[in-house]
């Protein structure tokens, strides 16, 4: 073969197009890596929600070497909606716990933050969950993330392919962000845990009610880019009464009697979906996470209070995540 | 005594209140009511921004479009300082399409409030060319399921989301599909159009088909949510508020069963509300479909604490719902 001038221009013509398109499916999609050496997870038994949890609550914080000490405390639990007999929100009796606790550990101010994505009246969430009276109770203070003052935002991952998302002063500003998620199985993204939860962060009034940008964009990719964008430092997930199934509003009930901690997102979510009956290996978000978010391998995770145990039955969920659960 | 109407004169604070009996003040119930209202209107002043927009929470600086399209048709009076400066201020922060964005400093894009500033802006002369081009980005904006392939889409691989996706309306924001509340507002603000404006066909086969896409949206046994009735073959509960705007862009539709069903539900929901958002969107539906709605008004007023409240958009609906009558012919609802 005789290569001339013009075949050797047309061939490195299309080997240049054919790396630009293939690069970056290769390059890694987030820009730096957070995830620590060994993360820490603690499982704590809780049979129902009383003023127990409280202490109980407190132990097993003790077992984290947490410094909240002068730092304004942001709780982001899960409030999504209100459906009478639904386990769909985090039970605010954990989040006045939390409060409490973080409250005693020192901490400066303790906010309560949360942008429900399916109801604009948050206001109505809130009484009918019974966050509001307990909030009064408790002087705590409730920011809607939904209408909270916006800062633009470079993303720190583009796995949604967009480069920044307005979001949230109060979030943005916290010195401690604790992510305190709901349980449950989720028709769209598998299960909605500590990641999942961070969505709610993302402002309805620029966003719109649902947050649809986020489900164009790709669920399981914009739960990687907004957890790659705002750290969450500690984890309190609310599996006493847990849902699977049709979640994350129209699913079934399921007591769990647990509570989990964590110093990482991604190993409190893998030991949750475990709790679940699920690989954590197969839903994306968890996989992906553990790639520069946190560690997803027990190998790699100090297992505190409870020891780990499957489920007999594991939960239930939507055909499409059958996947999920473990051999 | 039923209570029409009130007026507050800003230089004195004082209230001259509409009656059956004509202007006056008749009983301590309804003084004390204006004395809320009074705090209530108030404290709105006391917020609008520097810039001439109000922020969506007491804790923001940042003018939210949506608290002041809200709080500008809260407030009322055309000759007022607070309403030129809101004025202004809305002409100010018109994007060059046409549209407005959610809040100021935001992306140029558009978004939903675009429609609420076309009526906000609604007695203004001087704000009509603002408002034409408002009126012609909203005609071209559609939600995503309008195109062919996503509606194939919807229609064949994507369906855990029941809804006809040949009727859309309108997005939050460009490039999503169609919800209930943003194609409740454009429906409001396109059909208040004035008759001179050009693409008047255009404009009215969207309105139709955006009145079809909250009819295919309801919730079985009336009301709306978002915009999702069924998900993987739950059926989801209605929203009161959700519920109300829909019922405002469908004043003229009284007759449709939907309608009908959904009047229902909010009249039987609305009794037991104490968050004052959803509370006085229910009052203006209901009075808009022709339920008294004085006893719900009462309700309203005597919640505690009002004018205290963080979230200003709440204050200004609140004196929206107050004074519904007028509320509901700046909003362009069916009376």
């Amino acid at each position: 073969m005789i290569l001339n001038r013009r075949t050797f221009l047309v061939g490195t013509a299309a080997l240049a197009a054919g790396a630009s398109v293939s690069v970056p499916f290769f390059l890694p999609k987030y820009h730096s890596v957070r995830r620590a050496k060994r993360s820490r997870v603690a499982i704590l038994h809780v049979e129902q929600y009383s003023q127990r949890i409280d202490q109980i609550l407190a132990s097993g914080l003790r077992l984290f070497r947490i410094n909240v000490q002068g730092k304004t405390v942001v709780l982001k639990p899960n409030l999504v909606d209100y459906i009478p007999g639904n386990a769909i929100n985090t039970h605010p009796t954990l989040v006045l716990a939390a409060a409490e606790s973080f409250r005693r550990m020192g901490a400066k101010c303790v906010i309560v933050a949360e942008g429900p994505g399916h109801q604009r009246d948050t206001e109505l969430v809130l009484s009918q969950s019974g966050y509001r009276e307990s909030l009064r109770d408790e002087a705590l203070r409730f920011v809607d993330l939904n209408r909270d003052e916006l800062v633009r935002t470079q993303l720190r991952a583009s796995y949604m392919g967009m480069k920044s998302l307005w979001l949230p002063r109060t979030v943005l500003k916290a010195d401690f962000l604790v992510s305190m998620p709901k349980i449950k199985a989720h028709h769209w993204a598998g299960v909605t845990l500590s990641m999942k939860n961070m969505l709610g962060v993302v402002p309805g009034s620029r966003y719109g009610w649902p947050k649809n940008i986020l489900h164009w964009k790709g669920i399981q990719e914009s739960i990687l880019d907004v957890s790659a964008t705002i750290p969450v430092h500690f984890v309190i997930a609310d599996g006493i009464v847990a849902m699977e199934g049709n979640g994350p509003l129209n699913g079934t009930a399921r007591p769990l009697g647990k509570i989990v901690l964590a110093d990482d997102p991604v190993a409190a979510d893998s030991v949750c979906a475990r709790l679940m009956g699920f690989e954590p290996d197969r839903i994306v978000h968890i996989r992906e996470g553990a790639k520069f978010l946190g560690n997803l391998s027990p190998a790699l995770i100090d297992q505190l209070g409870e020891t780990l145990e499957a489920p007999a039955t594991p939960f239930q969920v939507v055909p499409e995540f059958r996947q999920l659960y473990a051999l | 005594m039923r209570l029409l109407a009130f007026r507050l004169t800003s230089a004195s604070h004082q209230y001259h209140f509409l009656t059956g009996e004509g202007f006056h003040i008749k009983s301590a119930a309804v003084k004390d009511h204006l004395v809320v209202l009074s705090n209530v209107l108030a404290e709105l002043r006391r917020r609008q921004l520097p810039s001439g927009g109000w922020a969506a929470l007491l804790s923001s600086a940042q003018a939210s479009l949506e608290t002041t399209c809200l709080t500008t048709l809260a407030i009322g009076s055309q000759d007022s300082d607070d309403q030129r400066r809101a004025q202004d201020f809305l002409l100010r922060v018109q994007n060059p399409n046409g549209s407005w964005p959610a809040f100021f400093g935001d992306d140029q894009d558009g978004a939903w409030v675009t429609s609420l500033a076309v009526i906000a802006l609604r007695d203004f002369v001087t704000a009509m060319p603002a408002r034409l081009s408002a009126i012609h980005w909203l005609t071209k904006c559609e939600g995503k399921e309008s195109n062919w392939f996503w509606r194939w889409k919807f229609r064949t691989a994507d369906r855990h989301v029941r809804f006809d996706p040949d009727k859309f309306g309108w997005p939050w924001i460009p490039h999503t599909v169609s919800w209930v509340v943003p194609t409740a507002f454009a429906i409001l603000a396109l059909s208040q159009l004035p008759c001179s404006c050009g693409s008047l066909e255009e404009i009215l086969i969207r309105v139709d088909r955006g009145i079809e896409m909250l009819i295919d949206r309801a919730c079985a046994g009336g009301g709306w949510n978002a915009g999702n009735s069924v998900v993987y073959v739950s059926a989801l509960a209605p929203h009161p508020d959700d519920t109300a705007i829909a019922l405002l862009a469908l004043g003229n539709r009284t007759q449709h069963p939907v309608v009908q069903a959904s009047v229902e539900w909010l009249e039987h929901a609305t009794p037991t509300l104490t968050a004052p958002w959803s509370l006085s969107w229910a009052i203006l539906a209901l009075a808009a479909h022709g339920r008294a709605v004085e006893s719900l008004i009462t309700s309203l007023v005597a919640l505690p604490d009002l004018s205290g409240n963080d979230d200003t958009c709440t204050l200004a609906l609140v004196c929206l719902a107050a004074d519904c009558r007028r509320a509901l012919a700046a909003l362009g609802a069916n009376l």
